[in-house]
């Protein structure tokens, strides 16, 4: 399938108090049609601010993209006019995000906000974008959608808040959703209501997907490739599959160590991780795992790992050869 | 390890919340029915895991077994005293027994004091040790849940949230209680670090003979670490049994509903899997449905389950349902 979107050499810095703090640094991923790419770390990897970067949604100051390329349609999102990508977003890259309590205007009804992006990006009357709403409403779950869209935000519990979320990013049928942790905030039933509507969408309207997440459960029946990110970087990359089966960086091995599995049972030790992640205030000229990593040696801590490719349409970015222990 | 010997017995326990109206003079127009009787026992040296979804009124009943929330009615017999029936000093002595495990480490320890002084402050306060004995405690507390005992005169934001919450578990060791409540103690921390906090919690628990009561949303953290599993929907228990016996066997619709909303971190494993996707939000605990709490948003519901609350029985050895349809 064509490639939407392709992301090169991706930096993200923020200027503080304390220093500039290197929150993406140097982020490449793609994107093909009606694929979901999870991307996956801890809080303060850098995985939320890769994508907002890639909207150009980062509050300038304190943060700036630095560097890198964002090739959207043959057009670079990051060197495109302000005018040009408020067309796009909303419209052909429109976003999710974590918060449905906060991410919705109070004293705004719930119509007027679903019907919003396709009363700017498209030529119809008020009218027309509310049947619209309504219809959008009722496809994600919405019980009496059109009575409902006189309501407030608060009139809504959490998982409905994320319903209406859904239907206002997809208003304007995207090309691209991308979905930051959206299910968070939301109880392990609700989560499952909302995972299970998301893919029926997808399958229905075939959009791609960037799923940012910390639960790497998810992402196990969601996605088709991961990205696993820490310290900014992207650290591993594979069809989801052979992530899974096949985990060599030591950091995806750590994670999916100490995660308990449900399936699972006994009391087996967890494999913790020591330490806790990094700051980012250092520029990053060694591996940020290094710290943390049992295998690491010299190098890690002189020289940054660039790429490796370590098995069919999967790389990992690490000196160590975790299966042998031996430098690469 | 687990004996038969009962630590702690709670029956019927309620708490509602009063909801109340007017300014000067105010009235109650009607309650939170945030624990609407619950029952169980909690075994020497187990750990029983107590999960259910938010509001569904685990940690209150967390708190209203260590008298925290005093219970509207019902008992909570730790050994032959019943704690809602104490008051004062006597109650205040038994607290030395049991202590608790916050959730957020960021807001529960004192940012003005010093980890010497939030660690040594249950020994001063029940006088179990004096002086350079609450230092010489401190340092060995630290040193158990792993930390340096040089940091005893450091303050809180000092630490990462998984030693910050290292810190709180020394605290609750302080006074070398049996029983530890400890109320989602992970679900703020990193991934990477829940891990290490798990282990110690483990760990603790072998060297001291603790009894833990473990409060979570996680079921899979939950049947790591938990000997039994008890379920909370709307404020009772639908289901309570062994650990195995929860996840192989699962009798109550609700249960079985949870656990197959729980992903698995194996896109292999995920593919088989058959979810059962329940319907709608839990409903309000100012007004739960009638009969049966879960009856909303149960597949299976009947008039039966509207009619009648369904009791709290034991279908087979060790492993309890509330059900009609069981």
């Amino acid at each position: 399938m064509a490639e939407i979107l392709n992301v090169q050499g991706l930096e993200t810095q923020f200027r503080t108090r304390e220093g500039t703090v290197h929150a993406v640094n140097g982020v490449s991923f793609s994107l093909k049609e009606g694929e979901t790419l999870g991307i996956v770390g801890e809080s303060g990897c850098g995985k939320s601010v890769t994508v907002m970067s890639m909207l150009r949604l980062i509050p300038s100051p304190p943060g700036k993209v630095v560097a890198g390329s964002a090739m959207y349609q043959g057009k670079d999102l990051l060197k495109a006019t302000d005018e040009e990508i408020r067309h796009i977003r909303g419209s052909q890259i429109s976003m999710v995000f974590q918060d449905p309590m906060t991410s919705f205007n109070p004293v705004l009804t719930i119509g007027r906000q679903v019907a919003e992006p396709l009363e700017i990006h498209s030529a119809v009357s008020r009218q027309q974008a509310y049947d619209r709403a309504a219809e959008m409403l009722a496809m994600v779950g919405i019980p009496n959608a059109k009575d409902r869209l006189n309501d407030y935000p608060h009139q809504f519990s959490g998982g409905m808040r994320q319903r209406v979320m859904i239907a206002m990013s997809l208003i304007c049928t995207p090309q691209i959703l991308i979905a930051d942790e959206p299910t968070t905030a939301l109880d392990v039933t609700i989560q499952a209501q909302i995972v299970d509507l998301v893919k029926r969408l997808r399958d229905e309207l075939g959009m791609a997907i960037i799923w940012i997440t910390h639960d790497l459960g998810i992402i196990a029946g969601l996605a088709d490739r991961v990205a696993v990110m820490y310290g900014g970087f992207i650290i591993e990359h594979a069809p989801v599959k052979e992530l899974y089966t096949n985990p060599t960086h030591p950091y995806t091995m750590g994670l999916l160590g100490s995660l308990p599995r449900l399936d699972v049972s006994g009391r087996k030790r967890l494999t913790s991780i020591e330490g806790i992640p990094p700051v980012l205030l250092e520029a990053p000229h060694f591996c940020p795992f290094a710290p943390r990593c049992k295998y690491a040696v010299d190098r890690c801590w002189n020289e940054n790992p660039g790429d490796f490719n370590v098995g069919p349409d999967h790389t990992a970015a690490c000196w160590v050869d975790t299966k042998t222990g031996r430098e690469r | 390890m687990t004996s038969n010997k009962v630590l702690l017995r709670v029956e019927n326990l309620v708490k509602h919340f009063p909801i109340k109206k007017g300014v000067l003079i105010q009235k109650q127009v009607g309650a939170v029915r945030a624990v609407d009787g619950v029952s169980f026992n909690i075994f020497e040296g187990e750990t029983l895991g107590l999960v259910g979804e938010s509001g569904c009124g685990k940690s209150t009943t967390g708190r209203a077994i260590l008298q925290l929330h005093r219970p509207t009615s019902g008992s909570v017999f730790f050994g032959d005293k019943d704690l809602v029936a104490l008051k004062g000093e006597e109650l205040r002595h038994m607290r030395r027994k049991m202590q608790m495990i916050f959730q957020d480490p960021y807001a529960s320890l004192n940012p003005r004091m010093t980890v010497g002084e939030i660690v040594g402050e249950p020994m001063i306060i029940h006088e179990t040790h004096k002086g350079k004995e609450v230092q010489d405690r401190v340092e060995h507390l630290l040193k158990l849940v792993g930390l340096n005992a040089a940091f005893a005169n450091r303050y809180p934001h000092e630490f990462s949230g998984g030693q910050r919450q290292r810190i709180g578990v020394a605290r609750a060791l302080a006074l070398e209680p049996s029983l530890i409540v400890c109320d989602e103690p992970i679900s703020a921390l990193d991934v990477s670090v829940q891990a290490q906090v798990v282990n110690l919690l483990e760990d603790l628990q072998e060297q001291l003979g603790l009894t833990y009561l473990f409060i979570a949303h996680d079921l899979s953290m939950v049947r790591h670490i938990s000997d039994r599993v008890a379920v909370m929907y709307l404020g009772v228990i639908a289901e309570l049994t062994t650990r195995d016996e929860l996840y192989n066997n699962p009798l109550h619709p609700y249960t079985q509903a949870l656990l197959s909303a729980v992903p698995i971190p194996d896109p292999l494993a995920e593919e088989k899997r058959q979810r059962i996707i329940l319907q709608g939000d839990v409903p309000s605990p100012i007004n739960p449905p009638s009969g049966c709490h879960f009856r909303t948003r149960c597949p299976l519901a009947t008039t039966i389950c509207a009619e009648a609350k369904p009791e709290f029985r034991e279908v087979s050895p060790g492993h309890f349902v509330a059900c009609h349809l069981v």
